[in-house]
Parts: structure tokens; C-alpha cells; sequence
């Protein structure tokens, strides 16, 4: 199209004659949101299903390097020796109700239980290619760890065609590095969950005050250094050789610790505490008139 | 204004009571002895204890993490045993940018059912126990809440509970979860929308008496916990020669952010109640105004009928028939009470923004102090 062009010669930057293909990803990043209905949606499955799977949502990177899995939503299927099944009305239906709560997410891939790859796999594969096109759809294998002499895992794929004359069946499942990516804000969240795991009955109450997190915290902290404490008296008594790397980490950390000068911390601490007192004192005073002003609405 | 019908979209869109526990299988089975205490279909077994499952924990805190408005809502799917509400799946709401007509309140009922819809074909909970609302530094009094929660009560088995997230306490490393439902008198009420002073006092509300909480638990079923435990546990490195930190590899490394000594946030939580008080003075001048307005008109109205009163005294005097009294209330339109209930909520938000000043003002003492020892 030549658009305003003024000059007599018009070279045509073309976009065409060179089909640039969108790079292949070569980096998958998974947010615990979409793993953890990957496992709620395995553990909802009935029983002569022997793997589930589902349609991943989430967003790109501009060059198309790097994909990261936000969500995931259950797609039903079924699986028979003769043939597999997709229901792709649902997961259509399914995708137009996600993307009006987030309308950045698209469809980047799908996801499956159990880390067998086989024809079926590559069909699917195939149909999931045709709803991400131009873009390459990528596989997330999760393996639950519930069947035996499996362990629990996450795997990514991205797929190519092989043969003379590519048919959908066949294929090649290249694997590309995946990792666990979440917010810095979501952490607590996940910690919460991962303490909740070890508690017994795997219930916890809540909340938990901002205290007793802090005492959690400090209680954790001073256990780690009491280990550090029992390690170096082992190996100052000569029980056990010392290792040279760990000793240079703790003389960082040490180094770090004794940094600042006594006098201006000083300062600086005390003028930090009557910011914080005032506060207090602010917090408690707004308290109690609204409290006093609620009682008086009563009475008037 | 979006509440209403946002509200007037989820009472569309929920089930009617009667079809809510839903045996409708023609062949019934005989319930084994052991269940029959802890099945009530009438929802007569109150409610204990909220139990939220690991994924909607990690549903709630995506979605609010995500949301580039202040407050964020989704609905909360699950069962009912025994006194827990097990919450076991969630989905976030859209949001609405400006939803004064019917039709997107129509088309978010829409969205709703059709969502119910879908979960069920993959055999997920689908019936709403509730719904969850995401908001920072403790300020989830609000009229949308109460305005939700109260339709949700008067349709939903057990009246559904709200389960309120604080993005700001799960940032400073403490993500917290509580569940609440309205308090019976406060919902009489609302019912009756009457927040005149007199009905408050008959009531006896205040702010602390409009929500009351439930305990709720947080649960990690079996197949989760041993994925997490695989997570966060530590491996040897893969790399050959690897830097002291780097010995060991999480995927989920341990996290110190409780330890974190920056007061950030601090700033941002005073300015709000600065925010809010005014608002409060905003609103306490109205009904002032209003009040006074009231006790003019009265004086009016109670001036005309002794004027009239004394006419007729000296009419009766002159025996002549006296004129009629009770035209009143035609010529003096005295207006209604002002309602107290955005007061109310205002100074609970005051009162919920203070406490988070408070609980951030004394951790941060006792972490200054430790620092300091």
C-alpha cells in the first residue's frame, strides 16, 4: 500500500514476500494459579479417565521467546483406543468468559496429566496450534506424582512437524526450560499454603495476626542461626572439616551486619520511633472518636 | 451508580433457595447411617467454620493482584457438610467500568450462569456459597458489600458469607483471609431500609455490629500439599561448581518478607483516612442540614396549628364553628429522616483503617527494637 507516498519511486517494505515466523519459545513460565486447577481439575476426574486435560491462558513476551502460563481452565475430552475427542465448543465458551474478566490473557497452549506423550498428544497438539496460529502452542505436561514410580513435575514442550509430508499425528515434543513465576506480593500466599501442608489435618486457622507472623519469622530465623552456631563450634573443635565457600558466605553476611556508624544511627532510630509512636498514638485516637462518635448516634 | 446493578445481577443469576440442594436424581439412595446426622438438606446445621481450599487462595490472590481497580469480586462455589462450608472453587467477576443501564447487569447474569454451566460439565462445585472481595488496608466496609451480601442471605442456603482478602497485609508478607456475614439485626434492618437514628437505637447498631465473623480455616488436600512439598523443597544444584547461595535450589525458595523493616505503606494508609474522615464530615453536615431542615419544618407546622388553635378558641368564643385542623400534614411537607447508614459504614472504614495503622505502627516498633537489641 502506498500510503501518501510523494516520491516517484515507491519501494514497497514488504511483509509479505518474507514471512518472518514467529520465533519459537524457548522459555515457559507457569503461575501457581494454573498449576493449582491443573491439580484440582486431575482431582476431579472420574475414574476411567486416565489423564485430564485443559486449555492454558496467558500472555507473551514481543519476540515471542518467552510464554507465560496465567490461568487454566478444564477442557472435557474423552480417549479411546480408536479415537480422541475434543469438546471444542466448550473450550471456546470457556475462553469467551475468561477474557472478560482478563481480556489480556490468550490462549498460549494446553495442558495434560501424566507425562506420556503419544499420538493423541500430537493431535491435540495439532488443534491447539490452529487456535494459537500464528503463534506456536505450547504443551505443559504436569505429572501429579500420584501414580506410582512417577515423580511430581512440571514439563513444557513446544511441538514440530515431522516427515516428508507432515501429517497432524506426527510430531516432535522438543522440551524447553519451564519455571515457577509469581509476584512478589502473591508470596505470603504460597508460603501460607506450603505451611498449611505440613500442619497437621493440612487445615490452618485464620488470620494469622501480623504478630504471630513476625514471631514465625523470628523464631525461624533464630533456629537458622543457632544451626550456623552449632556448625561452626563443630568445626572450631575440629569435629568436622570446615567447608571453605560457606565460611567465606557467613564473613559476607557478618560484614554486612556490622555496617553504620553508632552516632548517626542513633539519630536515626530515635527519629524513626517517635514516627512510629506518633502514628500509634494517631491510630488509636482515630479509634476511639469513631467508636465515641457511633455511640453518640445511638443516644441522639 | 454500579451497585445496584451489579447486585440486581447476582440475584438474577443465583438459584432459587428450594433448588439449591439439588438431590433431583430419580433413584435415591438410602443415606448410610453414619452420614445421616451430617447430611441436612433444610440447611438447618449452622454454620461452623469456612474452609477455603488451597486453589481458590491462589485464585483470589491472581485475580486481585491483576486488578487495575481498587476493588475486585469473584464468587465463591462449594458445599456445605456438617457445619463447614467447604469453599472449593472460585471465579473472578468482570469488572464493571460504568454499568448504569440494565443491559450489562443482564449480561454479567449471563456471564454467571453460563460459567455455573461450564464448571459443572467438568464435575466442579457449582453452587454459590458466596462470594470473595479483594481490597487493600482493611477498608472493605462499603455499600457494594452489604448491598451483595444482603441479597446473597436471603437467597442462598446457610445466607452465604463474603470472604474479605487484604492485598496490603499479603503484601507485607501475612496474606490474610476472613470470612464475615451481616449480623441479624443489621439485616432486619436493611430489610425494613430504615437507618433512621430511631431505628438504630432499636437495633442497637453500630459499626462493629454490622458484620459478624466466622472462623475460617485455610486447607491443603493431599495431592497440593505433596506437589508443594516437592516444590519448596531444596535440591543439590545441577551446576558443577555453583556460588555459595547457590548450593541449594528451591523452586520456592524461603521467604523473610515479614522481617521487611521499610514502613512503606504507611503514607499511602494515612492519606486514605485523611480521605475518609473528610468524607465523614462531608456526610455528618448533610444530615446536620437535613436534620435542621426537619426541625424547621416541624416548628412551621406546630406554629400553624396553634395559630390555628387559638383562631378557633376565638371563633368558639363567638360561637361560631371552628375550622378544620387537620390539613397539616398536606401544607407542611416534613422530610424524611436522613438515612445513618453511610455514616455508619464510613466509620467503620475509619475504624478498619485505623486498626490497620495500628497492627503496621506496632510490628514495625517491635522489629525496630530487635534491630536495634
Amino acid at each position: 500500500m502506498a500510503l501518501g507516498g510523494s516520491s516517484a519511486v515507491h519501494v514497497q517494505t514488504s511483509t509479505v514476500s518474507a514471512p518472518t515466523l514467529p520465533r519459537q519459545p524457548s522459555n515457559v513460565t507457569v503461575h501457581p494459579a494454573a498449576l493449582f486447577s491443573i491439580l484440582d481439575h486431575y482431582l476431579r476426574r472420574s475414574d476411567e479417565q486416565p489423564r485430564v486435560i485443559g486449555t492454558l491462558l496467558g500472555t507473551r513476551s514481543p519476540d515471542g521467546t518467552v510464554v507465560h502460563v496465567r490461568s487454566s481452565f478444564a477442557v472435557l475430552h474423552s480417549e479411546t483406543d480408536e479415537q480422541v475427542a475434543v469438546d471444542m465448543e466448550y473450550h471456546r465458551t470457556m475462553y469467551e468468559l475468561h477474557t472478560r474478566v482478563t481480556p489480556k490473557e490468550t490462549i498460549v497452549g494446553w495442558y495434560s496429566t501424566g507425562s506420556n506423550l503419544n499420538t493423541y498428544s500430537a493431535l491435540i497438539q495439532n488443534f491447539y496450534s490452529q487456535e494459537t496460529a500464528p503463534q506456536q502452542a505450547i504443551h505443559v505436561a504436569l505429572n501429579t506424582g500420584a501414580e506410582e514410580d512417577t515423580e511430581a513435575g512440571v514439563h513444557a514442550f513446544v511441538s514440530s512437524p515431522v516427515g516428508v509430508f507432515p501429517k497432524p499425528e506426527n510430531c516432535i515434543f522438543t522440551p524447553v526450560p519451564v519455571r515457577l513465576k509469581f509476584d512478589e506480593a502473591e508470596r505470603s500466599g504460597l508460603d501460607l499454603l506450603s505451611q498449611t501442608s505440613t500442619s497437621p489435618n493440612s487445615t490452618s486457622p485464620q488470620p494469622v495476626t501480623t504478630l504471630a507472623n513476625l514471631d514465625a519469622a523470628l523464631t525461624s530465623v533464630s533456629q537458622m542461626i543457632d544451626r550456623v552456631l552449632v556448625y561452626v563450634r563443630r568445626v572450631l573443635a575440629g569435629e568436622i572439616p570446615g567447608d571453605k565457600a560457606l565460611g567465606r558466605y557467613l564473613m559476607d553476611t557478618l560484614a554486612i551486619s556490622a555496617v553504620g556508624e553508632k552516632g548517626s544511627e542513633d539519630k536515626a532510630f530515635n527519629a524513626a520511633l517517635q514516627d512510629t509512636l506518633m502514628i500509634s498514638y494517631l491510630a488509636n485516637l482515630l479509634r476511639s472518636q469513631a467508636e465515641v462518635s457511633s455511640r453518640l448516634a445511638l443516644v441522639a | 451508580m454500579a451497585a445496584p446493578s451489579m447486585a440486581a445481577a447476582l440475584a438474577a443469576s443465583l438459584p432459587a433457595p428450594a433448588a439449591a440442594p439439588a438431590p433431583a436424581a430419580p433413584v435415591y439412595e438410602a443415606i448410610p447411617p453414619s452420614m445421616a446426622k451430617v447430611i441436612d438438606i433444610e440447611a438447618e446445621i449452622a454454620l461452623q467454620v469456612v474452609q477455603l481450599d488451597g486453589m481458590v487462595v491462589s485464585k483470589i490472590l491472581k485475580h486481585a493482584r491483576e486488578a487495575t481497580s481498587g476493588t475486585v469480586h469473584g464468587l465463591l462455589l462449594g458445599l456445605d457438610l456438617d457445619g463447614t462450608l467447604e469453599v472449593s472453587n472460585s471465579f473472578a467477576l468482570p469488572h464493571h467500568v460504568s454499568d448504569e443501564d440494565d443491559k450489562s447487569a443482564k449480561s454479567s447474569a449471563k456471564y454467571q450462569a453460563s460459567m455455573l454451566r461450564s464448571l459443572r460439565e467438568v464435575q466442579a462445585d457449582d453452587s454459590v456459597v458466596g462470594f470473595y472481595q479483594a481490597t487493600s488496608l482493611g477498608a472493605f466496609f462499603n455499600q457494594n458489600l452489604v448491598e451483595i451480601q444482603a441479597i446473597h442471605q436471603d437467597k442462598l442456603r446457610h445466607g452465604g458469607v463474603v470472604i474479605v482478602h487484604d492485598v496490603s497485609l499479603t503484601a507485607r508478607g501475612n496474606a490474610s483471609f476472613r470470612a464475615f456475614r451481616l449480623t441479624p439485626s443489621f439485616l432486619d434492618a436493611y430489610k425494613k431500609s430504615n437507618f433512621s437514628t430511631t431505628s438504630l437505637i432499636s437495633h442497637r447498631l453500630t459499626f462493629s455490629a454490622i458484620l459478624e465473623e466466622i472462623p475460617l480455616q485455610v486447607r491443603v488436600n493431599p495431592l497440593l500439599g505433596s506437589f508443594l512439598s516437592k516444590l519448596t523443597q531444596s535440591s543439590p544444584s545441577p551446576l558443577p561448581d555453583p556460588a555459595p547461595d547457590a548450593t541449594r535450589t528451591a523452586v520456592i525458595p524461603p521467604t523473610f518478607s515479614a522481617l521487611d523493616l521499610r514502613t512503606s505503606g504507611l503514607t499511602r494508609n494515612l492519606e486514605q483516612i485523611i480521605e475518609t474522615v473528610d468524607n465523614y464530615k462531608n456526610e455528618e453536615g448533610n444530615v446536620a442540614f437535613l436534620q435542621r431542615q426537619i426541625a424547621r419544618e416541624r416548628l412551621k407546622a406546630e406554629n400553624y396549628i396553634q395559630k390555628r388553635k387559638e383562631e378557633n378558641m376565638a371563633r368558639a368564643a363567638q360561637d361560631l364553628a371552628p375550622l378544620p385542623e387537620e390539613d397539616v400534614a398536606r401544607l407542611f411537607k416534613i422530610p424524611p429522616e436522613p438515612s445513618r447508614l453511610e455514616s455508619m459504614l464510613l466509620l467503620g472504614q475509619i475504624d478498619a483503617y485505623a486498626k490497620n495503622l495500628e497492627t503496621a505502627a506496632s510490628s514495625g516498633l517491635i522489629k525496630m527494637y530487635s534491630v536495634r537489641n
